[in-house]
């Protein structure tokens, strides 16, 4: 009796997953390429470790070899036995790598890997009622078989058909993330995101890196401010305030609403001695709709200008 | 008598002034405005500076219940953006926390597993 059962239940559930895999039609990935990064690192994981070691992964496979355990500390939570996606795209920063948000296309996921760099994506293999979190890292896939290749769990080479990949990934809301290295664009580079990302790597990172992040920016959107002013305050705090003034300068002629980048650059400019032209930029600025802070820095920014400790020593080639 | 409004302007005064550099670059670079602090797209942002300060104990308060290790929970807040600290203040609970080691053949689990709690099937003996 309890065999034929189980006989009847493995039926049914094999229909239940032959009718699922059924539902939609059509090829899911468009790509027609195959792409394997069989060198991707591999750290099959311990009990819920999956964060940790997925982060290895992509650490790795930029050149940053370390191991979930030293990951543990910095984005596991025991108190809910996982680790959350705000903390895996923040830890890169702390080994001079950002973590950039990839757009939520599985053709994103493929154009990644073409550019020789796997996916660390979140899955959710449960219900919406009972979810089931889980951190792979996609190391390939193949067009012609439908296919994604993944670095998961203690399974080194998962095959995953692209309907059931796509199937969990969209129960997570298709999040994923790469790892860039200071200098290096994401494929297909979404601006606001990458500037977003630089941004939040910026405080924790050397001049120098920050400078290479931002320089990536400005290279592939010459017209944008942000992009300018972050490779500015990069230069300015390596003490290269020639540079800083160019950047700054540039920003707020793209953008004259840009009231940090003319902050910044009245702040270089006391460091080139210019205090005359430092005074003409802080007076420019309208400060009565900024926000408090923005206000503050800049009334500290004149006061500065206005203390007299920096004298009047505006050599001509100071003046980018 | 001062009016309600005025305390809570009087507050606002305080705690702005009692906020350094979150969201700014470190004293060594005094005065230059931080990226973030541009790229940033909050339409609050009058909110920002204050919200920031209350982010910032909430995910320490949390991270202390959720059993993170003293030493480096300063560590993990420090590689925090402010709208990344925001987040997670906000939805440390219930935020998707990766970490189940299921593979494909947990689906099937799953499924004989619903089966089951639904009454459809009864393969999971009791006795």
């Amino acid at each position: 009796m309890a065999q034929r059962r189980r006989a009847a239940s493995l039926v049914l559930a094999a229909c239940v997953l032959i009718l699922c895999g059924c539902a939609s039609r059509g090829p899911v990935m468009e790509s027609s390429a195959a792409v394997e990064l069989a060198d991707t690192p591999f750290f099959p994981q311990d009990a819920h470790q999956c964060g940790p070691a997925a982060l290895a992964t992509v650490l790795g496979a930029s050149h940053i070899a370390i191991t979930p355990e030293e990951l543990e500390k910095r984005v596991y939570l025991p108190g809910r036995r996982g680790s959350l996606q705000v903390e895996m795209q923040a830890a890169p920063r702390a080994y001079a790598r950002l973590g950039y948000p990839v757009n939520p296309e599985l053709a994103d996921i493929t154009a990644q890997l073409d550019a020789g760099r796997p996916v660390l994506v979140l899955h959710n293999y449960g219900l919406p009622m009972w979810p089931r979190w889980h951190y792979a890292v996609v190391v390939g896939y193949d067009g012609p078989k439908q296919q994604l290749l993944l670095r998961s769990g203690k399974v080194q080479r998962q095959v995953l058909s692209a309907r059931n990949f796509m199937r969990a990934w969209d129960n997570a809301d298709r999040w994923g993330m790469v790892v860039l290295m200071p200098g290096e664009l994401p494929a297909a580079a979404d601006k606001e995101r990458y500037l977003e990302a630089a941004a939040a790597f910026e405080p924790s990172a050397k001049p120098k890196d920050a400078w290479a992040a931002f320089d990536a920016a400005v290279r592939q959107w010459p017209d944008e401010a942000v992009a300018r002013v972050g490779r500015g305050t990069a230069s300015y705090r390596d003490k290269d305030y020639r540079a800083a003034a160019a950047d700054y300068r540039a920003a707020v002629q793209m953008d004259a609403t840009q009231v940090g980048a003319r902050n910044n650059l009245a702040m270089t400019l006391l460091e080139l001695g210019c205090v005359a032209e430092a005074r003409r930029q802080v007076d420019a600025i309208d400060s009565t709709t900024l926000d408090p802070r923005m206000r503050d820095e800049i009334a500290d920014t004149r006061q500065q200008i206005d203390d007299g400790t920096h004298r009047e020593a505006c050599s001509p080639g100071a003046q980018p | 008598m001062i009016k309600p409004s005025k305390w809570r302007a009087a507050a606002v005064a305080v705690l702005a002034v009692a906020v350094t550099n979150v969201g700014f670059l470190n004293a060594a670079q005094a005065g230059i405005v931080a990226t973030s602090a541009i790229v940033r797209t909050d339409r609050d942002a009058n909110l920002a500076t204050i919200r920031d300060q209350l982010d910032q104990s909430e995910v320490k308060a949390q991270m202390e219940k959720m059993g993170v290790d003293a030493a480096s929970i300063d560590q993990r807040i420090a590689a925090l953006s402010d709208s990344e600290l925001h987040s997670l203040a906000k939805q440390m609970q219930d935020a998707p926390a990766g970490g189940d080691a299921i593979a494909v053949i947990g689906v099937v689990f799953l499924v004989l597993l619903i089966l089951e709690l639904v009454g459809i099937i009864d393969i999971f003996k009791k006795t």
